[in-house]
């Protein structure tokens, strides 16, 4: 990569994208001939590093710093690896509201609330988790307290306050691409690093993996790092995954809709602080289907047409539809002082709601653009992104233990079902990567006492460092941001991700197929940014099968799933969630786990 | 074009660390910080909030075309 001022010309295609600079190239006189990979380092300057620790966490958010810290409090020895900086990566830096469930003022207990989150998520949340959630949240809250982290917008100070009083090792920039299986249990992972040439072989007991959820890089919402990189890690060594056919519905500005911050009115500048009990229905395809009927413009800012339409998203007795007035809601005030932003606060809602600083883009209860401002919203701000904790490994218990012993995750990368198919307690989300951190950590630690380190055969190293490098090695090939562009729109049109039907996700998954078979295996990269584009890629490829799938299987509508052919929730075949998993030839299998069961490896 | 400029770097690093993709990088060369690849820039601002000198600043503009779901 030049460091001059001046653009290159492989540069410029990353920025243009094929087609369009391709055509724009033509115009400009210069021969395209994009494929060639303009490699930028010495494929024989690359080392490899190998580290051995007991607990190996990967991903430094609000999951893994208390993963890290609990994991080694119990007696451990944990090193932290994050693909960005202690919490500075993922979604924790956005997310600037945590839930606390305080005895002392609560009005309701801990039962009632649990019960009123499972009647807003239509059975789909796990009563166990949001409990556990509920029960452990003030703990938590206080050692952040304790550490700095209400005191700054910015939260990597406070998150390395604990990580450094324990010496906790931690290695940041590495994307961690493969988990490593020996003997059916976990023995560590690899991956890899932005800042020099070195491909990295974690050797570990047990793995805590805090990787988040993720997108399709999607614009206006700042998870363009989360690829789903756990989940695919885990589904590729025969973990089960779930949650995949939901959605998250946060909205974007159509006006500059890629600029995270100014669509958040400037949430990200503030310290994050916590609010009480507070259930909704929110952030589901309410929006998506009213401008699917109606067309655009659609805006849920004061004063703007509130027009209701027919049909669309069930929603639960005593909740109310985003776009509609609001007087009713069932429970607190609006969100606005606390919310917690990408973790869940709804950025829309009737005109008659009180518009406050914090929120989301677009304007709503919390969405804060100025009173009487009108601001046109777009949807698929989240794409790709299913609704907070409803997605990811499946656990087989409370521990957040996956499939593979020795594997766990906790936050974003657990598909707990703390929260339901539904946006329900706000800022619950923060909180309960907190909470399953800390207990999934002592989990892993007390495994860690039962097993040894494993020896990994050299012959799996050296597969591994293959994959590894394989998109720095082809000498031709597909860019990554080019196929990242062209699976955004196949996947982020509403017609196909929130108003679903059956033509249309077949229609996208044949797309998506090509880009399985045919363009993941010549991704290719010049650089170890590229290197870390082209595995993000991949990984969104899986997930938007996985996505559509499970969106096929789903034969009905219930909280953040929306068909339109089949517009109903049924309760008689569909009190279920679905798991996906790798069967031993390698094919996408489903299978249906009824509610309040727990997944059997 | 996202991030846009970079002026009065001291060279610190603090930018490049908070990025989450990776978009700033530090020159080998003059040991300051440039824009490497601006077109992963999601706009987020935490490395404007992180510098310490305040030498970064942002556009609205995205630098390649914006997928949304309706338009």
């Amino acid at each position: 990569m030049s460091e001059k001022s001046g653009i290159s010309r492989r540069q410029f295609l990353g920025l243009s994208g094929g087609v369009v600079a391709a055509a724009t190239l033509a115009s400009m006189g210069i021969k395209y001939h994009g494929t060639k990979n303009e490699r930028e380092l010495d494929l024989n300057d690359i080392k490899y590093k190998e580290s051995e620790t007991d607990v190996l966490v990967i991903g430094g958010g609000m999951a893994g710093l208390f993963a890290a810290v609990k994991a080694h409090d119990a007696g451990a020895k944990v090193l932290l690896v994050s693909k960005g900086r202690v919490g500075s990566s993922g979604a924790t830096p956005f997310a600037k509201g945590i839930f606390v469930y305080d005895s002392n003022t609560a009005t309701i207990s801990i039962d009632e609330f649990v019960e009123q989150v499972s009647k807003s998520a239509i059975d789909t949340n796990r009563k166990e988790y949001t409990k556990q959630m509920a029960m452990y949240s003030k703990e938590r809250v206080e050692e952040l307290k304790q550490w700095g982290f209400f005191d700054s917008p910015l939260y990597h100070k406070s998150f390395s306050t604990p990580i450094k009083k324990r010496n906790i090792p931690v290695k940041e920039r590495i994307m961690i691409t493969h988990l490593i299986k020996e003997n059916g249990r976990i023995a560590g992972a690899a991956g890899f690093s932005f800042d020099e040439p070195i491909v990295h072989i974690f050797k570990a007991k047990s793995v805590i993996l805090c990787t988040g959820a993720g997108g399709f890089k999607p614009n206006g919402f700042p998870i363009c790092d989360l690829t789903h990189d756990g989940t695919i890690m885990a589904y590729n060594i025969g973990a089960k995954i779930t949650g995949k056919e939901f959605n998250d519905g946060h909205s974007g500005s159509q006006t500059n809709p890629a600029d995270c911050y100014t669509g958040w009115h400037g949430m990200f500048d503030r310290t994050p602080s916590t609010n009480g009990v507070e259930v909704h229905h929110d952030l589901g395809v309410d929006l998506n289907y009213k401008a699917y009927v109606l067309g655009n413009p659609i805006s849920m800012m004061p004063g703007a047409d509130n027009t209701s339409v027919e049909g669309g998203p069930y929603i639960p007795e005593g909740f109310n539809r985003q776009n509609q007035n609001d007087e009713n809601r069932p429970s607190g005030p609006p969100s606005g002082e606390n919310g917690d932003g990408p973790s869940g606060t709804p950025p829309m809602n009737g005109k008659n709601e009180k518009v406050t600083s914090g929120g989301g883009p677009g304007g709503g209860p919390s969405g804060g653009a100025p009173a009487g401002v009108s601001q046109a919203s777009s949807g698929g701000a989240s794409a790709g992104m299913s609704i907070h904790k409803s997605e990811g490994i499946a656990p087989i218990n409370l521990q957040g233990e996956s499939t593979i012993p020795g594997l766990y995750a906790a936050g974003d990368a657990l598909g707990s079902y703390m929260a339901g198919a539904i946006y329900t307690q706000v800022g619950s989300s923060l909180a309960g990567s907190a909470v399953q951190g800390a207990i999934v950590a002592q989990a892993a630690a007390k495994y860690c006492e039962s097993v040894t380190l494993q020896n990994i055969p050299s012959s799996k190293l050296k597969t591994i460092k293959a994959e590894i490098l394989a998109p720095l090695k082809r000498d031709s090939g597909y860019g990554a941001a080019w196929v990242t562009q062209i699976l955004q729109g196949i996947m982020i049109p509403n017609f196909v991700l929130y108003i679903k039907k059956e033509n249309l996700l077949n229609a996208a998954l044949a797309y998506v197929k090509e880009l399985r078979d045919h363009h993941s295996p010549m991704l290719k990269a010049a650089n170890l940014h590229e290197l870390r584009l082209a595995h993000e890629t991949k990984n969104m490829i899986i997930t938007a099968e996985m996505k559509l799938k499970a969106s096929l299987m789903r034969t009905e509508s219930r909280c953040s799933h929306y068909r339109l052919d089949y517009p109903d929730v049924d309760y008689k075949n569909w009190q279920a969630w679905i798991n996906i998993y790798k069967d031993s030839e390698g094919n996408m299998k489903f299978e249906k786990v009824p509610f309040g069961e727990w997944t059997k490896a | 074009m996202s991030i846009k400029s970079i002026v009065g770097c001291i060279g610190c690093g603090e930018c490049v660390q908070s990025c989450p993709t990776d978009v700033i990088r530090l020159s080998t060369v003059n040991k300051k910080a440039y824009i490497a690849y601006p077109a992963d820039c999601q706009m987020c601002h935490l490395c404007r909030m992180s510098c310490p000198v305040d030498a970064i600043t942002i556009d609205s503009e995205k630098s390649i075309p914006v997928m949304v779901s309706w338009g």
